[in-house]
């Protein structure tokens, strides 16, 4: 019971980290926090359903989903925040809720205002036991790609040149410039791995809900956003930890709470998240930031 | 040449509220305001049940308008699916000159506009808003048109008794007037004729992860044989995915709002789910002949019972201006109070003696390999539903 409880809370955990990583890696390289971020996902559930309709095998349709959220957070980069660039915060955070309104409206109008059922293949409704309790395979592989993920985002940032930059310019992104790394390159690539961290997201919330409609973006991109802050707004490891930090308290109220108290479950994170933040206003791991007057 | 001016004056607003002009001019006409989500979450039961009084609408005024006499005017707004947004729409209509006022298929908007209506005695119906204290919250303008919830749990909870279900456990959500109450009043009704709640989880709407909760129902000590929710998209088919995914087999029942294509999509995964709807179009029914009909006029076939329920809609309000004899909001609502055993498509539809939530029958479904299977329609007794 506690030990499926454990499975349950870092399940979510992984997924709630990988979306706030997505916004993470934006915002420590822009100061953008992207509210169209949950639209992302979205799309990327919608791409995936139309390749299961167009009847593509279920790892063609998954890579072609994933490819789609990556593709279109590129051409968001391109056509609504580029024009922006150099512009205050609050003008690009309203911005990202632009983009995000509009997309929604887009896909109501455009597809359905209906959820849309997505036929996960049989196997991912199992379950397996081991030993005394059953693991769903659902959660196991959310944990599994969640794990993976991350580890390949830490090899890209500490192993390659582009890596190295986008990390230094979390810190001092005029510095970078200086020493002759494009701006936009960095910029790009920021948004590229924001779009597949949803992309993936997308796949496993996708995978545990079993349909997607037009406004399902927005619940996470709420998640997401209190892990960031509770991690330390622009940190990466931070994102991780308050991404299974909320995860975990979520899990937890859930399966303890008496059902008469149940209902303020969100009251009580959220006034767990202040809790924090109290102790800790710059969050649980702090961005490195360079501070020049 | 004052006079003429004002000729002009009143030509160039006719052009420029053209609309609006004619409708204020034209006594034989009468305005319906439909005050109803064209996006957001309750736009999928919103939008076919709009369509079937569309439907409706169009057919009586080929024939001369509501009672033969007057030309009916439908104005649509938005509203979201946000309550805000649905009292100034609302307002909008009231100032179009609405006489009768549509809502749309849920409590909580539905009783913003009933406290603008009210006051001006505008008869208001809500499309498919089956919560029983609904019309008890605004006053004698207020009307149901679908099964209310507590009759539906009724049906439902006597069918699992007759069944031989011991146990229930009941998951609510306290988001919504529908997914509080009613697999409430399905305990009430199941635990008077002598079932058990074995134990009760909540859930909020839009929540992504159910998996505490059913690792919680996994560890009752004193195991149900079924679950009742009133989960609808997009919570319903993430609950039953995980419940599945965990390997919990135990058959989950809910109401009219799982009725819908999406559920019917899920295929194997909702398997035995029984629900509810308004009515089931056996072969040679009125229903039957409906479909067929709305097929013709909308393109599509009907995606549930809410198209029926609207087109219904339709046909108590030429019924109501018939009685009244006029277009005066006053008289249409007493007519509409006064309904009894009014022959609709799906069967004989009361308002006498309510208050002002139909008697209607309910039929039971349940879903057997990717469709909706017609397991029986009732009319509970009124003395087992319980009170909302």
């Amino acid at each position: 019971m506690i030990a499926q409880q454990i499975i349950n809370a870092v399940s979510l955990g992984g997924v709630y980290a990988l979306l706030a990583l997505g916004l993470a890696i934006v915002f420590s390289i822009v100061g953008l926090i992207n509210f169209a971020h949950g639209e992302l996902m979205t799309l990327s559930g919608y791409a995936l359903l139309a390749s299961l309709v167009l009847g593509l095998p279920f790892p063609v349709a998954v890579l072609a989903a994933v490819s789609c959220g990556a593709l279109a957070a590129l051409a968001m980069e391109r056509v609504a925040f580029r024009p922006m660039r150099g512009a205050s915060v609050t003008s690009l955070l309203l911005t990202s809720f632009a983009v995000s309104s509009l997309l929604k409206v887009v896909f109501q109008n455009g597809i359905s205002a209906r959820p849309q059922a997505v036929a996960m293949p049989g196997w991912m409704t199992g379950a397996f036991s081991f030993g005394d309790f059953t693991i769903g395979v659902g959660p196991s592989i959310s944990i599994v790609v969640s794990a993976l993920a991350l580890i390949a985002l830490e090899i890209f940032l500490r192993r390659t040149v582009t890596g190295t930059a986008m990390r230094a310019a979390a810190e001092d992104f005029d510095v970078v410039r200086l020493m002759g790394i494009p701006a936009s390159r960095i910029i790009a690539t920021a948004f590229l791995l924001s779009g597949l961290l949803a992309g993936l997201a997308a796949m496993l919330w996708v995978a545990q809900r079993a349909s997607v409609d037009p406004l399902m973006g927005f619940t996470p991109v709420l998640k997401a956003f209190i892990a960031a802050v509770v991690g330390g707004l622009g940190s990466l490891p931070g994102a991780v930890a308050g991404g299974f930090l909320l995860g975990i308290i979520e899990v937890l109220l859930q399966a303890t709470l008496p059902a008469t108290i149940a209902p303020y479950r969100d009251a009580i994170v959220l006034s767990g998240v202040i809790a924090v933040l109290l102790v800790r206003p710059q969050g649980l791991i702090p961005a490195v930031r360079v501070q020049r007057s | 040449m004052p006079t003429l001016y004002r000729l002009h004056r009143a030509a160039l607003y006719a052009a420029v509220f053209g609309i609006a002009a004619v409708s204020t001019a034209s006594a034989a006409e009468i305005v319906i305001g439909a005050a109803t989500a064209q996006t957001g979450g309750l736009a999928p039961y919103d939008q076919p049940a709009l369509a079937g009084l569309r439907m409706a609408l169009d057919e009586l005024n080929a024939k001369g308008g509501l009672g033969g006499k007057y030309t009916v005017k439908l104005v649509i707004k938005d509203t979201r699916s946000d309550t805000a947004q649905t009292a100034t729409v609302a307002q909008e209509l009231i100032d179009a000159g609405a006489k009768i006022m549509i809502t749309p298929c849920d409590a909580d908007p539905s009783i913003s506009v009933g406290q603008l209506t009210q006051p001006l005695g505008i008869p208001t119906l809500t499309l498919c808003g089956s919560a029983p204290v609904l019309t008890g919250a605004v006053g004698d303008v207020m009307f149901g048109t679908y099964p209310a919830d507590n009759v539906q749990a009724t049906a439902v909870a006597e069918f699992a008794i007759a069944e031989g279900k011991k146990k229930v456990f009941l998951l609510t959500s306290p988001d919504s007037t529908y997914t509080a109450n009613l697999p409430e009043y399905f305990g009430k009704v199941f635990e008077k004729k002598g079932g058990a709640i074995a134990g009760r989880g909540t859930y909020t709407m839009g929540q992504p992860d159910f998996s505490a909760e059913i690792t919680n129902i996994k560890g009752l000590a004193d195991q149900p044989d079924l679950i009742m929710t009133a989960a609808y998209e997009p919570d319903f088919p993430a609950f039953i995915q995980q419940l599945r995914g965990a390997g919990v087999t135990i058959p989950v029942y809910g109401a009219d709002a799982i009725g819908t294509p999406t559920i019917k999509a899920l295929g194997k995964l909702v398997d035995g789910v029984v629900y509810t709807a308004a009515g089931y179009a056996e072969p040679g029914s009125k229903l039957e002949a409906f479909n067929a009909a709305f097929t013709k006029y909308a393109g599509h076939a009907p995606e549930s019972t809410y198209e029926v329920n609207g087109y219904e809609i339709g046909l108590i309000l030429d019924q109501a201006v018939k009685t009244a004899g006029s277009d005066d909001p006053k008289a249409i609502r007493d007519a509409i109070a006064g309904l009894k055993d009014f022959e609709g498509i799906t069967g004989k539809i009361t308002y006498a003696g309510t208050d002002r939530m139909p008697l209607r029958p309910v039929a039971l479904m349940r879903y057997e390999g990717g469709e909706g299977k017609h397991i029986q329609t009732v009319i509970p007794d009124a003395a087992d539903v319980p009170a909302p």
